[in-house]
């Protein structure tokens, strides 16, 4: 009888549910082997489960162990496969409870330590677990972000694998985490700064209540010139503002009546050395950042 | 299958500012006319179709011309009008079309800074944009993401709004795009002061926003008329 537990698989900013399932069959040779098209960092996590089981004292079965992720034929890329696979083979060697471990859905990265390291993306698989009626198992260090997703949600945020291990047997329960600080959108310079532009500061203040697309045409002068602008705008939609919607705002969207998918907060994170600077900006990305134009 | 969200999608419900716009490339600005139309991003493989949310506000800053100085009657640039000309015209007008306000700000003028400083900071005006924006939550869209059947209802000028409208729609040759964006920021103007209806001075000051627009359009009706 093969365990099984549920993650995700991420289609742009969507989450798509993944079943994990692992069996031990017999044989004399000890395999591990991961099928479901997954990249070269879920081919890898084998390596880190065996390092992680080591940690623990654990070591795997000298079977033929192998772990399907399912749907086969969906592309599955990132190291969150790491958690899913460990509690579904825990689940498989009888050291977690199989039924308890089919209802959650798993997501994380482990350490060769046991550890369970953080990994993007938390706050979609959370909606995602939400929408299916599972509890969540996430990584410590993005229980504050999965917290979001709404009150109802279970969710374990078990900073080692251990620790998740002592939760199931009852020897350390772990508490649900809280929703994370809102991030402040910070202050910028102040309209009151600019002399004169009356027109400009007008529009500003009509573009920031409709959401409207601004073009500022200016000559270049050493004061009056469009980089002043762009400080003025930056600051024109202060922390209390709709207009500061930004990373900021993501509990917010959850019950937004405006009715767009939540994603993920990132902080406020421009670069100078890039012509383009989204200073206030929400994704579902996976954490990397590169100047990418508008998407790539 | 590697995508990433870009810029666009970063800055989703949030502001993606581009500086200096002419000096993109011209593909990179014209991919940016999807998702400012539809809110989106689909990137296109040959094995999978991935779309990503890109609803931001476009906010744009560019000289008047190449060498900065142009603009307020070209007395700055060395070039003369043309350099102005072909730096504009870097701008598709497809896109120009997208972006609903469209000012320039003439340089400070010693008077302006001999001005006692102004009485109203961030927080005033952050205060009205809060205001207008929660008319527009209760009616369930932002202004500028409004569909263009709830726009009939919720935008309707009256007749003395709605022939100026008219009348510079034909003097200007605005697109659907453009006139259905006037009605938006004529009533994103209405929300400021708190008006029901949309009137003929929301829609004026709404068409004087698009004049970056109307001026590209006499630049190129001037073109044609040199050229005959």
């Amino acid at each position: 009888m093969a365990a099984r537990t549920t993650s995700v698989a991420f289609d742009g900013a969507e989450a798509g549910l993944v079943d994990v399932q692992v069996q031990v069959a017999g044989g004399q040779q000890p395999i591990f082997s991961v099928v479901g098209l997954g990249d070269k960092a879920v081919t890898e996590s084998r390596e880190r489960v065996r390092a992680a089981f080591a940690a623990l004292g654990l070591s795997l079965p000298s079977k033929r162990l192998i772990v399907n992720l399912a749907p086969a034929d969906r592309p599955k890329e990132g190291a969150h496969f790491d958690l899913p696979i460990a509690v579904s083979v825990l689940a498989e060697m009888g050291i977690l409870p199989k039924d308890a471990v089919e209802g959650h859905l798993v997501f994380g990265e482990l350490g060769a330590d046991a550890r369970i390291r953080s990994a993007p993306g938390a706050l979609p698989a959370a909606v995602a677990a939400n929408a299916a009626g599972l509890s969540l198992i996430c990584p410590e260090a993005c229980g504050a972000e999965a917290a979001w997703a709404g009150g109802d949600l279970a969710i374990l945020a078990p900073a080692t694998l251990i620790q998740l291990i002592n939760h199931f047997k009852g020897t350390q329960v772990l508490a649900r985490p809280v929703p994370g600080e809102l991030l402040d959108a910070g202050t910028g310079p102040d309209l009151a700064q600019v002399r004169g532009q009356e027109a400009a500061k007008r529009a500003l203040e009509i573009a920031a209540a409709g959401h409207h697309n601004l073009l500022i045409r200016s000559p270049q002068s050493p004061d009056g010139g469009a980089a002043r602008f762009r400080q003025v705008d930056d600051g024109r939609a202060p922390a209390g503002s709709p207009a500061g919607a930004g990373a900021g705002r993501i509990a917010g969207r959850l019950d937004d009546p405006l009715g767009r998918r939540p994603a993920r907060t990132r902080p406020a994170d421009t670069d100078p050395s890039l012509p383009l600077a989204a200073p206030l900006g929400l994704d579902g990305s996976n954490g990397r950042r590169r100047y990418a134009g508008p998407a790539r | 299958m590697r995508a990433r969200p870009g810029e666009a999608s970063l800055a989703h419900r949030g502001v993606l500012f581009l500086d200096e716009l002419p000096e993109f490339h011209p593909q990179v600005l014209d991919s940016l006319r999807q998702p400012l139309e539809t809110g989106s991003i689909t990137v296109a493989r040959a094995n999978a179709h991935i779309v990503y949310p890109a609803r931001f506000q476009l906010v744009a800053a560019m000289n008047p011309c190449r060498c900065g100085g142009g603009g307020d009657g070209g007395t700055g640039c060395r070039r003369g009008p043309r350099c102005a000309r072909d730096y504009q015209a870097r701008i598709s007008g497809p896109m120009l079309d997208r972006i609903d306000l469209q000012i320039h700000v003439p340089a400070v003028t010693p008077a302006d800074l001999a001005l006692p400083p102004p009485v109203e900071g961030t927080a005033e005006a952050a205060r009205r944009v809060a205001r207008a924006r929660d008319i527009q939550t209760a009616r369930g869209y932002l202004n500028a993401h409004l569909p263009t059947d709830i726009l009939d209802h919720v935008a309707t000028p009256d007749r003395p709004g709605e022939a100026l409208l008219n009348e510079a729609a034909t003097a200007h040759n605005l697109t659907a795009r453009s006139y259905h964006r006037v009605l938006r920021v004529a009533r994103t103007i209405a929300d400021l002061e708190g008006q029901e209806g949309v009137r003929r001075i929301h829609i004026a000051e709404a068409l004087a926003c698009r004049r970056g627009l109307f001026e590209a359009t006499q630049l190129s009706a001037g073109v044609a008329l040199a050229a005959q």
